[in-house]
C-alpha cells in the first residue's frame, strides 16, 4: 500500500479564489503547488440560509482538523464564517486576502510544519 | 461549460480515511480537467469526515448504512441540492464528480461486504467493490427527485479502483463534461 500522502494543511478558501474571475488569483493552483488542501467557502450568491448551513459544515470539519493538529488558514473572507467557527469553539485562523498568486504562495509556504505532520513522520520512523 | 459539484476530497485529500490520501491536497488529475474546460467548481461536504472523524476505519456501505448516517447524509444532501437548484435555475449545466469505490461518494461503483465488522481484519485480496451508488449520492438523488430536479450526469475519480488508469479517468470526466452519460 502506498504511504498516505496528505499534507495536514488545510486552507479555507473564499469562492472568489476557487473560481477566480479573469485575472484573479487562482487559489486552487497555489494550494496545489504548495501542497495544501482546499475547503471551499460558500459563494457570495448563495441564499443566506444555504450559506449558513454550509458554513456550519465547514466549521465542523475544521474542528475535526484542528483537533488532530492540522494547520488551518483562511484565504479571503466570508461573512458568517467567524460566527460559525465560534460555535464549534474555534477562532478565525491566520489568513490572507492575496493580491497576487506569488503573495498567496509565500504565505502558504511560510507556515510552520503542522503538529500532525510531525507526529505522522515520527510514527513512520 | 457549467458547474461541477465535486466530492470534497477532490480539493482536499486531507479529508481521506487514513492511508487513503493519494496526494498532499488538491487531486489535480480531475481538477485540472475541470479548469481546462472552464467549469465552475463547487465542493460538496465530506459525509464521512464530520460523522466518523479523521481516525475512522476503512468501511463499506453496510457499516455506514444506519439511520443516523442517512440522516446526516440527508442533511448534507439538502444543502447541496439547494445549491444545485440555484445553478439549475440559472440555466447552468450541472455534473457530479464522485469517488468510485466510496461507501458514500461512489457514483457507479461503491463498496459492499455484508460480513465486514468487528475486529478490523479481513482476508488479503478481499474485494468489496460492487456496482452502485454511495449513501450520500443516494440521499442526494432522493432530495433532487423530491424537488423535481433531474439527477446530474456523473463521473468518478477512480484511484481506489483496481486497474486505475489516469488517462481513462480523464477520458471519463471529459466525456461527462462534454454531455455524455456514463
Amino acid at each position: 500500500m502506498e504511504r498516505d500522502a496528505r499534507s495536514f494543511r488545510v486552507a479555507l478558501v473564499a469562492d472568489q479564489f476557487v473560481n477566480p474571475p479573469p485575472g484573479g488569483v487562482d487559489g486552487i493552483a497555489a494550494a496545489a503547488q504548495a501542497g495544501w488542501g482546499v475547503v471551499q467557502l460558500p459563494a457570495d450568491d448563495y441564499p443566506s440560509q444555504v450559506a449558513h448551513r454550509l458554513l456550519y459544515e465547514v466549521a465542523e470539519q475544521s474542528q475535526e482538523f484542528a483537533k488532530h493538529g492540522y494547520d488551518i488558514v483562511l484565504v479571503g473572507q466570508r461573512e458568517g464564517l467567524t460566527e460559525a467557527l465560534e460555535r464549534v469553539g474555534l477562532a478565525e485562523p491566520d489568513g490572507i486576502v492575496p493580491e497576487s498568486p506569488v503573495q498567496l504562495r509565500e504565505f502558504l509556504d511560510s507556515r510552520p510544519s503542522p503538529a500532525a505532520a510531525r507526529e505522522f513522520d515520527q510514527a513512520a520512523g | 461549460m457549467g458547474v461541477a459539484f465535486v466530492a470534497h476530497c477532490m480539493l482536499n485529500q486531507n479529508s481521506k480515511v487514513g492511508d487513503g490520501a493519494h496526494c498532499a491536497g488538491v487531486y489535480s488529475p480531475v481538477i485540472d480537467v475541470l479548469r481546462e474546460k472552464g467549469w465552475r467548481i463547487e465542493q460538496m461536504p465530506c459525509p464521512e469526515l464530520a460523522f466518523a472523524g479523521l481516525n475512522r476505519f476503512w468501511a463499506v456501505r453496510e457499516q455506514y448504512d444506519t439511520a443516523a448516517f442517512r440522516r446526516h447524509c440527508a442533511r448534507l444532501a439538502t444543502a447541496v441540492a439547494d445549491v444545485i437548484a440555484l445553478r439549475v435555475d440559472q440555466g447552468e449545466d450541472v455534473v457530479l464528480i464522485g469517488v468510485e469505490g466510496s461507501p458514500s461518494m461512489g457514483v457507479t461503483i461503491t463498496s459492499s461486504d455484508s460480513r465486514r465488522g468487528g475486529r478490523p481484519e479481513w482476508a488479503e485480496g478481499t474485494s468489496e467493490q460492487v456496482d452502485g451508488e454511495g449513501i450520500f449520492v443516494e440521499e442526494l438523488r432522493k432530495e433532487l427527485a423530491s424537488r423535481g430536479i433531474g439527477f446530474p450526469r456523473v463521473a468518478g475519480e477512480t484511484h481506489a479502483i483496481s486497474g486505475h488508469d489516469e488517462a481513462a479517468q480523464r477520458a471519463g470526466v471529459e466525456a461527462v463534461l462534454d454531455g455524455k452519460n456514463l
